[in-house]
């Protein structure tokens, strides 16, 4: 216990104050924190290494966490903050179906129901009870976003022509997968009767096992080292001290209520457009994002539930408010998210939910548009928004079936300062298929991928440019399921900046071109030209402010062209120079 | 023999010379010179001829590790460069891999491309994945392109051109026609910088060896000009990436091989001690000014990491400008004697940013009023303010103490001694935490490894890290204060040559495998006349994954004929490999290649060898003495002794704590370590052995 090598302070002797047992020294907080931290992205690099599913590889669509015996979320990989926003109500969740005091050393609690987890059924929650002689200490969990979980498509994501959670795939409320150490043979035999690709969830479900115990080993070493009572109260401190320093980041917005709105084109082909609606109210170090004001519920697989809308709503208020910190349940004590019931942003089950994922962008958007005028400094244009298209068929060239799941990304919006950067992931935070591995994984070759010129809206600061990729089928026929959305209501610009140009999808086949909608599905031919160009990024400010040298910048880069620098910015260009300003 | 070897590192310069007959290494520094880097090793090269009594031509090798081109790319000073791509595909360096370095971060930069938009020009052609020929190269196009780069005033121009590494036929075409229209301007071929798949990464490789190609080889003429002149007729070995020697003439055709030139030399020498120590697993722990570098030898071995970042933030992944070039792993974190102290009124941070040299540590007195690490090491004692730097150097103890005292003990409610302390905890926790992440997480076992510590920082640092892990011993190795340029010393002329060949490794791969191998032999067998006139040593390893999972991992592969047995090996190798590093093996699932390497070393006279006898220094040493320090062991300041190599060496094994005051570096050994002096002078610290209270 707490001996010389736990680089504790031992000078310092606890008091007793505000709703802790003791005040834990900053040097053993320091210390203590820090390496939960590690433990928590320990975790991650375990699961990442050894998962199957692209989501998680390449995507961190995962999370992994640390809970005290109360429950209470101590420390968290920061990977997807669809998971992370998840992770503090699980084990209040679990203990809705499970009685904790009948838990075992050795046990496994397994969920994935869209009202306890992260809001779709793809997204595996596993908990690990930590015990010592007996004694329940605290939880190690991981999440992982599985590759498919059955139901009416591949990946169990899809919108259009799903209008019930039950036709989304397996359901599982929380269930032991291991009793005291041995797995649950009936339980797994379940599992992997109901999804497409039993080999590969049953490898990413024993990746998240390997995750959780890694975590549950060495928080049982940092118990062994300091002794439960010192880490008991160092648990309190993190929350106390996460909660505070929050409470400053959130002090420093001003206080008052602002409302916005915004829409997604539709929820699936031929159907009316879903109204995003927020109040933010900002009071005196407490923030409240109230999504109540937006559209019902819809019957397709978009719906985003409570704990999604909750999770992209605490990411949100974190990112504007500029809180990078480690997350754990004080984190988000200041953070109230609020959604009328049968509401979209809070869906009651059977709402099906598979294809939520295009939510959080809009979620973000709205209040970065309610909050622009309380934070010029912090609010931003509209994102390019984003597409992840898959294509699977069967590949006659090579005699087999492929799938091809794919992102796109644009650029951000117009800031205070800068440009929006080029080509990013907006919120989620993947990186791309190379070209050269897409192209190797099946019978499809790109044409283009390129930034559109003049897609980004004018501003001050402009916005970043739309992102096009056109892609050639080379096999006989071909399923794409297309899901971006930004065709129908552009990306917005603030304080003046202009709205980026709209998302188009256009098939070109036999020489004709057809436009299709964001969030239909498609069969494709041979020698199809699939062209996704995606929306520009909205601007920020007057573009009258531009200075010429950017303009001219943007002309010799090619980001927009001497006409829509005529257009857009009402200048005239001789040789690439601008020559007469707008006035 | 006599050898000479030069590292320029950020701040100093340092030189070693190795006299083979009598075992004398002669160690010195000198400042960096940044404006002219040559200036400083003409210098420096100089003194230590003078104090020697060495003549130029007497000297037998002259081994280099330089920054110049790192810090071209840092400072974004190369050429003016084009990048000659596929058309329709302008942007992959601009959109690059797309992912925030920081999550929660939305108002983030993206690292600035070394070329601008407006100099990547397009050419009509296109090969798929197979290699097959999609669309021929269209000559126009090209000599459009080459029209541009020409009237732009270009200095140096990239050719990437998709799926290059499965066919290059394309680029050079490329290569063939620039070097007719444009004879002057330096050309860099994907398929020849790195022919490895994922375009992105390729391009950024490519690229950046355009960008610094020309400064690269101004300042290698320079320099050659400069040691011929002084008399030196001794060949010039310049060290890369990889742990490897080349000759100037190759370096100048791939000078983005040598950007971690320095770093690399480092771990070569905590393998050479290892090996000396009789150890051939070694973490290596080089902590300096602003950051820390963490490696690993494994087998008696140097890790090799297939790609790595240049100018990232803090280290971050998809902070920086990815360079797929074969390079010695290191994990670099901000962690340094210049990290500066925080708080947020909770905890204390230490790092990322630092006080670096300039205006450096309050305690050096010249302008920094922010506390560092060193601020913290000097208020616990653990340094002595008359002897920082060999003495050349008076630390400010007032101002160190007024500062920790604002910035860190008064908001957070801590006596001084609690400040300095939490400091120099915190810095060493955040260095176990990477040290773990080089070790445990990578299926090492710290119980297995030896640490050698070394660099101005690292030795304070080193006993305490290697307690949290539960590595069993420190070593020191004398001249640690210099140990890029004794790693020079001991290091080979090596090049490594990779290419992409995806395949699944079944019954049919043998073809395949050997093919792939008849290529990496000719490109071998190219270089090979430029690096020595023996036979090289040849090596072969791969990246090989999971079929159907997305890392691939380094594998060694064996020797002897490539036929179907040969695949089974292959296999087995990747499977050992992976339960090595995930601790489990799933032969269910197939084993898919990526990409296949072979090293070629040569070994020769000149390079390699290092037997060390005497050690002498510019500076004088140190007396003998106590000095109070802090320890939390003792909970007060206690006495400790304070000795040098040579006190060591005479009066034998003794416990700790102790410190031990070397010119550019003091150790600390804790209470119930066991410090002892190696016959080679390294000091060795095995850890907690005596049993501490």
């Amino acid at each position: 216990m707490n001996d010389a090598n736990s680089q504790s302070m031992g000078g310092i002797a606890p008091s007793a104050e505000d709703g802790r047992n003791v005040r834990i020294d900053p040097i053993t907080l320091s210390i203590v924190w820090s390496k939960l931290l590690s433990i928590v992205e320990e975790m991650g690099g375990t699961l990442r290494r050894t998962a199957y599913s692209p989501a998680v590889r390449e995507g961190d669509d995962f999370s992994t966490g640390l809970f005290d015996r109360k429950g209470r979320l101590i420390a968290q990989g920061q990977f997807s903050p669809a998971h992370i926003g998840a992770m503090p109500n699980v084990i209040r969740n679990i203990s809705k179906y499970i009685t904790i005091e009948s838990l075992v050393p050795g046990d496994v609690v397994l969920f994935n129901d869209s009202t306890l987890g992260s809001g779709h059924y793809p997204d595996f929650f596993l908990i690990m009870p930590v015990f010592i002689d007996g004694q329940l200490v605290g939880y190690s969990g991981a999440t992982a976003h599985h590759i498919d979980t059955g139901g009416a498509t591949p990946g169990s994501q899809e919108i259009a022509g799903v209008s019930e959670a039950y036709q989304e795939g397996l359901r599982l409320l929380p269930v032991l997968l291991f009793r005291a150490g041995e797995l649950d043979e009936d339980i797994l035999r379940v599992i992997l009767g109901n999804v497409r690709v039993p080999d590969l969830v049953q490898g990413d479900l024993f990746a998240q096992r390997n995750s959780a115990h890694v975590g549950m080993t060495r928080l049982l070493a940092i118990f062994d080292e300091y002794g439960e009572e010192l880490v008991e109260n160092t648990f309190d401190e993190i929350l106390i001290a996460s909660e505070s320093r929050m409470r400053e980041y959130i002090r420093a917005l001003p206080d008052g209520s602002w409302e916005f709105e915004d829409f997604l084109d539709d929820s699936g082909p031929g159907s009316d457009p879903v109204r995003f609606h927020v109040r933010v109210t900002v009071d005196d170090g407490d923030i409240e994002l109230d999504f109540s004001g937006g559209n019902d519920q819809v019957s397709s697989g978009i719906n985003s539930y409570y704990n999604f809308t909750r999770a992209w709503g605490n990411f949100t208020a974190m990112a504007l408010a500029k809180a990078i910190m480690p997350q754990n349940e004080g984190t988000i004590r200041p953070i109230k998210i609020t959604a009328r019931e049968g509401s979209f942003f809070n869906a009651v089950h059977p709402a099906p939910s598979g294809g939520r994922a295009t939510n959080q962008v809009r979620l973000f958007e709205v209040v970065n548009g309610a909050l622009a005028q309380a934070l010029p400094h912090r609010a931003m244009g509209a994102f390019t928004h984003w597409s992840n298209p898959n294509i699977g068929g069967f590949d006659d060239r090579k005699g087999k079936p492929f799938v091809q799941y794919d992102l796109l990304f644009g650029g951000y919006g117009g800031q205070h300062d800068k440009d929006g950067e080029e080509g990013m992931a907006p919120l989620m935070n993947c990186t791309n298929i190379p070209v050269e591995v897409y192209e190797h994984a099946g019978p499809l070759l790109v044409q283009r991928l390129e930034l559109q010129a003049d897609s980004g809206g004018a501003g001050k600061f402009r916005g970043g440019l739309g992102l096009r990729k056109d892609i050639i089928l080379r096999c006989k026929e071909a399923l794409a399921t297309l899901l971006t959305d930004r065709r129908k209501f552009a990306p917005f610009g603030v304080f003046g900046g202009k709205s980026g140009e709209k998302t188009r999808i256009v098939l070109t086949r036999n020489g004709e071109q057809i436009d299709l909608e964001t969030k239909e599905t498609r069969t494709l031919q041979l020698d199809d030209v699939l062209s996704l160009r995606l929306s520009g990024a909205g601007g920020y400010g007057n573009p009258a402010e531009r200075d010429a040298w950017r303009i001219e910048d943007d002309i010799a880069d090619g980001y927009i062209t001497e006409e829509g620098a005529r257009r857009d910015y009402g200048v005239e260009i001789q040789d690439g120079k601008v020559v007469a300003p707008q006035g | 023999m006599i050898r000479l070897a030069f590292d320029i590192g950020g701040t100093f310069t340092d030189i070693v010379l190795h006299d083979s007959d009598s075992g004398a290494l002669h160690v010195a520094k000198t400042l960096t010179t940044p404006s002219d880097l040559a200036q400083a090793v003409l210098h420096g090269l100089d003194d230590v001829l003078t104090q020697t009594g060495t003549e130029a031509d007497e000297v037998g090798a002259l081994l280099h590790a330089t920054t110049v081109a790192t810090n071209a790319i840092l400072e974004r000073r190369g050429a003016k460069t084009a990048l000659l791509t596929t058309e329709g595909f302008r942007d992959v360096l601009i959109i690059a891999r797309q992912k925030r370095y920081e999550t929660y971060n939305l108002y983030f930069h993206k690292p600035e491309p070394l070329t601008r938009r407006r100099h990547i020009y397009e050419v009509t052609e296109r090969i798929d994945a197979d290699g097959d020929v999609v669309t021929p190269i269209d000559l126009q196009s090209l000599d459009s392109a080459i029209d541009r780069v020409m009237a732009e005033g270009i200095e140096s121009a990239a050719i990437v051109f998709l799926h290059s590494y499965a066919n290059a036929d394309h680029e050079r075409v490329a290569v063939r026609h620039l070097a007719e229209r444009a004879p002057s301007l330096a050309v860099s071929a994907s398929c020849d910088v790195s022919p490895r798949i994922r375009e992105y990464e390729r391009t950024s490789t490519t690229l950046a060896n355009a960008f610094v190609k020309p400064i690269v080889a101004r300042y290698l003429d320079t320099l050659q000009d400069a040691l011929a002149q002084k008399g030196f007729s001794a060949p010039l070995h310049v060290m890369q990436s990889n742990g490897g020697l080349v000759t100037p003439e190759i370096a100048r055709d791939y000078p983005v091989r040598i950007v971690e030139s320095g770093p690399a030399a480092g771990v070569l020498l905590a393998r050479h001690v290892g090996q000396l120590e009789s150890t051939d697993h070694v973490l290596t722990f080089d902590m300096g000014g602003t950051t820390a570098k963490l490696g690993v030898v494994d087998d008696g071995e140097p890790a090799i990491t297939s790609t790595f970042e240049v100018d990232t933030v803090d280290s971050r992944r998809y902070s920086g400008l990815p360079l797929s070039t074969p390079a010695i792993e290191l994990l670099e974190i901000g962690s340094g004697g210049g990290s500066i102290a925080s708080t947020d009124g909770h905890t204390i941070q230490v790092g990322p940013k630092s006080a670096g040299a300039d205006p450096g540590p309050i305690c050096y007195g010249s302008g920094g009023d922010l506390p560092t690490v060193t601020d913290a090491n000097l208020l616990l004692g653990y340094l002595d303010p008359d002897y920082f730097n060999g003495g050349a150097m008076t630390l400010d103890i007032e101002a160190a103490t007024a500062g920790l005292q604002r910035h860190i003990a008064d908001p957070l409610g801590l006596s001084l001694e609690e400040a300095a302390w939490g400091i120099h905890a915190v810095a060493n926790t955040d260095m176990e935490r990477a040290m773990r992440v080089m070790s445990v997480e990578k299926g090492r076992d710290p119980r297995k490894y030896t640490l050698v510590a070394f660099g101005g920082a690292g030795p304070i640092h080193a006993a305490r890290i290697a307690r949290s892990l539960a590595i069993p011993r420190v070593i020191v190795p004398a001249a640690a204060g210099v140990g890029s340029a004794v790693g020079l010393l001991t290091a080979e002329a090596r090049i490594d040559v990779t290419i992409t060949r995806t395949m699944v490794l079944d019954d049919s791969a043998a073809d395949g495998v050997a093919a792939a191998y008849t290529e990496l032999e000719a490109l071998v067998a190219k270089d090979a006349p430029r690096l020595g006139t023996e036979e090289p040593i040849l090596s072969r390893y791969a990246y090989l994954r999971q079929a159907g999972q997305g890392f691939e991992i380094n594998v060694n592969l064996p020797d002897g004929r490539i036929d179907g047995g040969y695949v089974d090996q292959v296999v087995e190798a990747f499977h050992t490999a992976y339960e090595r590093d995930y601790g489990y093996r799933d032969e269910a699932s197939g084993v898919e290649a990526v990409d296949w390497c072979l090293a070629a070393t040569f070994p020769s006279a000149t390079t390699g060898k290092l037997e060390t006898k005497a050690v002498t220094q510019q500076a004088s040493s140190r007396i003998e003495g106590t000095r109070d320090i802090y320890l939390p062991e003792s909970g007060a300041r206690a006495p400790c002794q304070i000795l040098d190599r040579a006190i060591l060496a005479a009066n034998g094994p003794l416990t700790g704590p102790a410190i031990i005051e070397d010119p550019e570096s003091t150790i600390l050994a804790l209470p119930g370590d066991r410090l002892s002096m190696s016959e080679r002078g390294d000091v060795i610290i095995d850890i907690n052995v005596e049993g501490s209270a």
